[in-house]
């Protein structure tokens, strides 16, 4: 054949390929006969197949893992129940089949059909629930009548429950639904309409790990849904479980204790950041509302003024009130600011920046060294201390000691609080420091905002003399993880020593042992350290206005402390909402804590 | 190595490349209509990824095919190292370890396996010039094809692994195979065969196989997914049942409707008009590709030219006669229709290397 090449002559290859270029065209040719012989020969056998039988896979939810507290005692469980679904592909006419169908579940139709347009954008063939957690005598009617409701079928899952009601209700959190953007935006995770996921708590932290591999049932079914022959099934396999750090007595005790009022109470290892206890009030019942339907105690719930859904011991923010003195204590003493032994002389006022300042104990406590200072609680001496520090001293030690951050405990959603500094009310607020409110952060007022999980794990720096553990509620044999503290930039002085904590640590102890305004916490044999905080929730000239009006003004009651003193095993920290003064409110809760600790769970 | 001039670019193929370009499209439209309802937008990533395969497939026109040819060997080193890695660190995506994770783009190093195969064949056999295979050549060559292999069969990429035999198959036959090379090779594939059954094979690949000879014994698995396929195209008839509106039924649990099944979706919309229109398209794309053998300047151009036609005929033979029944469920997909990035960018490439061979038959050597 004639080439337009010139090199060299390639015919026998052109002629091999030639030949496979005819054997290709004969297979297409093959290939197009065939499909002809399917659809065109064929196609009535295959048209009826189509109509006939169609296939339908039913999922076999799997059940989730168990959820268990440090003794292996259940915290979530799961029980068998019943779903309803309607397959809209075998609704022949709504306006027949809607009433009937509602009449039969007992649901109402209009609620019928919003849930149905919540999911309009779904394939009809996907089947969608529209009742659960029901019971066999609630399916019965439905079973019985199989063959007048092709399009509802009926199937088996595992149900969540709580045993414990109430119990730990924002460590475990709960399961919903997932919505229609959250399947769209997440495509990656493969969640079904339908499905149950983790919202909140534990349940959502680790749901990857309590979520197992979802089963499948093949059928094959007629025109009007009966089950012709099972094609194969795939068995679900259930979640791993999952062990957490709580202790059942702790918590209970701790719920206990704030049952009628908002307020959080934490309870950890101080050497391996384990939360025995987490409470916070007020709490759900979980098992009322894990359903697909919004019913009425979860619209209760979400409307709420108090917020009972909102864990507050890792998003409510707080003033920390006179427990910022210790930090206030780490920074003077470790800082170089002041030193043990010096003492400022309370007369009860005094006049700072034209203006003059009260402190809590109107005769004034008299000459105050840093240890006395704690003790009691004086605002004069942290007035003096947080003047010759200034802020930016302030905000360094509050960071060094983990305020201003999450503390990641394993928990989603927490918040990181706030340490004002120069720097940031330039930016956020774009105004000036003023020197008077260093004076107010000084005693913890102010801007300054912290968790109560920050401030357990702050008290549980002081307890290991330093370096940070990050609190944690599932230990899965990992050993803890330590925050170290951060190498300081140059000019900045060295993590505070031990022999810093141990004096501030000193200040604690007299606060509970020695008279202090701790000693509601006091455990005999047990050596508490601690320390007390009264919040105000409103402003300083306020209150005082207020005050001299006789007017009551119940302030935010504050108690963190750890026990032992030595080989400290146990922290707690209680906030309570309008609780009064810490050292009336907050403190003899802690106490209760320590004891139960000391009486039941010290390893002897 | 030589820049694109604008006499080489009056010599592209466009009816070709046109023809390529509408396959694409068709396939796009068939992935919007068989996953539209699925979160994940499949069709606008396929669009995306067609705009970056014509970036690539001009970007391979750029270069003469000499210098690609020259660089083989360490594409294929590059390639050999980079699937060995997959196996270490590779991220378990649908049982298989042929993913690579690019930030947000999935790929997968054993497509562009067959792209590199096709130029180190081109330049084994460059130089080769009696008519006749002989027994030393064969087995130099079935060497050096057999480590990437091994090692994507090991993935286990099964579906990729096959096509090798088109391109491993058609360089040999352009060679020339005597009738003892051919005697020898059916008696070493056999022996391959049954020995890779007993110890080789995964039990998922063995029912694949078992199920071809009897599709009734295995109704859920992969037998299955080819009758529920065949229901579908059988269901189309004459004209389809229109775009969008196959009946989703038959084809749900089909877990690669939008992949590997794309053609059931095309044969259940559109009928046999459609599927007779879509195969002429194909064919006439392919014996574009075809004709572009006598047009080579060199040795090198021809094995290229065959090797990469072939690649896509076979793959589109396979897949095409796969979803009716007549070949096992092995995975391949259709080159231009299917969803895929990888796919779609090793198609464009292969198509590239035609174009380019093509286009410089006039160059100097």
């Amino acid at each position: 054949m004639p080439q337009d090449r010139i090199y060299e002559d390639l015919s026998l290859l052109v002629r091999r390929a030639r030949t496979v270029f005819w054997i290709v065209a004969g297979l297409s040719f093959l290939a197009l006969a065939f499909y002809w012989k399917l659809q065109i020969l064929d196609h009535r056998k295959y048209e009826q197949m189509a109509e006939a039988n169609r296939s339908r896979m039913r999922v076999l939810a799997a059940p989730r893992g168990l959820i268990r507290d440090r003794d292996g005692g259940i915290l979530a469980d799961n029980v068998a129940s019943f779903k309803i679904s309607l397959l809209r592909e075998n609704v022949k006419d709504e306006a027949e089949s809607f009433p009937l169908v509602s009449r039969l579940l007992g649901i109402d139709e209009a609620t019928l059909r919003t849930r149905l347009d919540l999911h309009r954008d779904l394939p009809l063939w996907e089947p969608l629930v529209i009742a659960d957690g029901l019971g066999p005598n609630d399916i019965a009617p439905v079973e019985s009548r199989r063959l007048e409701f092709p399009e509802l079928v009926v199937e088996a899952e595992p149900r969540r429950i709580y045993p414990g009601g109430t119990l730990a209700g924002h460590v475990l959190g709960y399961l919903q639904e997932p919505t229609v953007e959250e399947i769209r935006a997440r495509p990656e995770r493969k969640l079904r309409p339908g499905e149950m996921v983790g919202k909140s708590g534990i349940e959502r932290q680790y749901d990857d790990v309590l979520k197992g591999q979802d089963g499948a049932i093949y059928e094959i079914v007629d025109s009007r849904g009966r089950v012709i022959e099972e094609g194969g099934r795939v068995y679900p396999i259930q979640g791993n479980d999952l062990k957490l750090t709580l202790d059942r007595r702790l918590q209970a005790e701790a719920e206990r204790a704030l049952e009628g009022r908002e307020g959080v109470i934490i309870a950890l290892e101080p050497g391996t950041g384990n939360v025995l206890a987490l409470a916070s009030s007020p709490t759900f019942d979980p098992n009322k509302f894990i359903t697909r339907f919004t019913p009425q105690e979860w619209l209760a719930l979400q409307s709420d003024p108090l917020s009972p859904l909102e864990n507050r011991s890792i998003r409510g923010l707080y003033a920390p009130g006179s427990i910022f003195k210790l930090v206030m204590g780490l920074g003077g003493l470790g800082f170089g600011f002041v030193n043990q032994t010096q003492t400022v002389y309370c007369s009860g006022a005094t006049e700072i920046y034209g203006a003059v300042r009260h402190c809590w104990f109107a005769p004034g406590h008299g000459a105050m060294d840093l240890a006395d200072a704690i003790r009691n609680s004086c605002n004069i001496y942290f007035y003096a201390l947080g003047r010759r520090m200034s802020i930016d001293q302030i905000a360094l030690a509050a960071g060094r000691l983990g305020l201003g951050r999450e503390t990641g405990l394993d928990l989603p959603g927490e918040k990181e609080g706030l340490v004002p500094s120069v720097g940031w009310k330039k930016k956020a607020l774009n105004a000036a420091w003023y020197p008077g409110e260093t004076i107010s952060v000084a005693i913890g007022q102010g801007q300054l905002q912290v968790t109560p999980m920050q401030v357990a794990a702050l008290t549980a720096r002081i307890a290991r003399r330093g370096p940070g553990v990050r609190p944690r509620l599932v230990e899965d044999g990992r050993p803890p993880a330590i925050v170290a503290d951060p190498p300081p930039a140059p000019g900045e002085p060295a993590p505070f020593s031990p022999a810093t904590y141990e004096a501030v640590i000193a200040g604690m102890w007299k606060s509970v042992n020695d008279g202090g305004t701790g000693q509601g916490a006091r455990v005999d044999g047990f050596d508490v350290c601690g320390k007390t905080g009264s919040t105000q929730t409103m402003s300083r000239e306020s209150a005082e206005r207020l005050a001299r009006a006789g007017r009551v003004i119940k302030t935010h009651s504050w108690f963190s402390g750890f026990a032992p003193r030595v080989g400290p095993k146990i922290v707690v920290t209680v906030l309570v909402e309008y609780g009064g003064g810490g050292g009336a409110m907050a403190a003899p809760v802690a106490g209760r804590i320590f004891d139960l600790y000391k009486q039941e769970l010290e390893p002897k | 190595m030589m820049m694109i001039d604008r006499r080489h670019l009056s010599e592209i193929d466009w009816v070709l490349l046109g023809l390529v370009l509408l396959q694409s499209l068709i396939g796009a439209a068939f992935i919007y209509s068989s996953s539209h309802f699925l979160p994940g937008a499949y069709y606008v990533r396929q669009l995306v990824w067609i705009g970056v395969s014509i970036v690539a497939l001009f970007l391979v026109l750029a270069v003469d095919y000499k210098f690609f040819v020259s660089l083989s060997a360490y594409f294929y080193g590059l390639v050999v190292a980079l699937l060995a890695l997959m196996l270490v660190f590779g991220r378990l995506v649908a049982g298989t370890k042929s993913w690579l994770t690019l930030g947000l783009m999935q790929f997968q190093p054993s497509e562009m396996a067959k792209i590199v195969m096709i130029l180190v064949f081109a330049r084994i056999f460059a130089e080769y010039k009696s008519p006749y295979l002989t027994t030393h050549h064969t087995l130099g060559a079935l060497l050096i094809a057999g480590l990437p292999l091994l090692l994507i069969i090991l993935q286990p990429d099964l579906g990729t692994a096959m096509t090798f035999v088109a391109i491993v198959g058609g360089s040999f036959i352009l060679a020339g195979l005597k009738r003892k090379t051919i005697i020898l090779l059916v008696a070493a594939s056999l022996l391959l065969g049954i020995g890779g059954w007993k110890v080789g094979l995964k039990d998922y690949q063995k029912k694949r196989i078992t199920v071809l000879i009897n599709p009734s014994g295995d109704p859920r698995g992969s037998g299955y997914q080819v009758n529920q396929s065949k229901i579908a195209i059988g269901a189309g008839g004459l004209t389809g049942k229109g775009f969008t509106k196959g009946t989703q039924s038959q084809l749900r649990f089909l877990p690669a409707r939008h992949t590997d099944f794309i053609f059931s979706v095309i044969g259940e919309e559109t009928g046999f008009f459609g599927v007779l229109a879509v195969i002429l398209l194909y064919f006439a794309m392919l014996a574009r590709m075809f004709l572009a053998v006598p047009k080579a300047r060199d040795r090198a151009g021809v094995y290229i030219v065959f090797t990469a036609s072939l690649l896509i005929a076979f793959q589109f033979l396979t897949n095409v006669l796969m979803v009716v029944g007549l070949v096992p469920v092995v995975g391949i997909t259709l080159p231009f229709l299917s969803y895929g990035g990888s796919s779609l960018l090793t198609s464009f490439i292969a198509v590239g290397l035609v174009l380019n061979v093509r286009m410089r038959r006039f160059a100097n050597v």
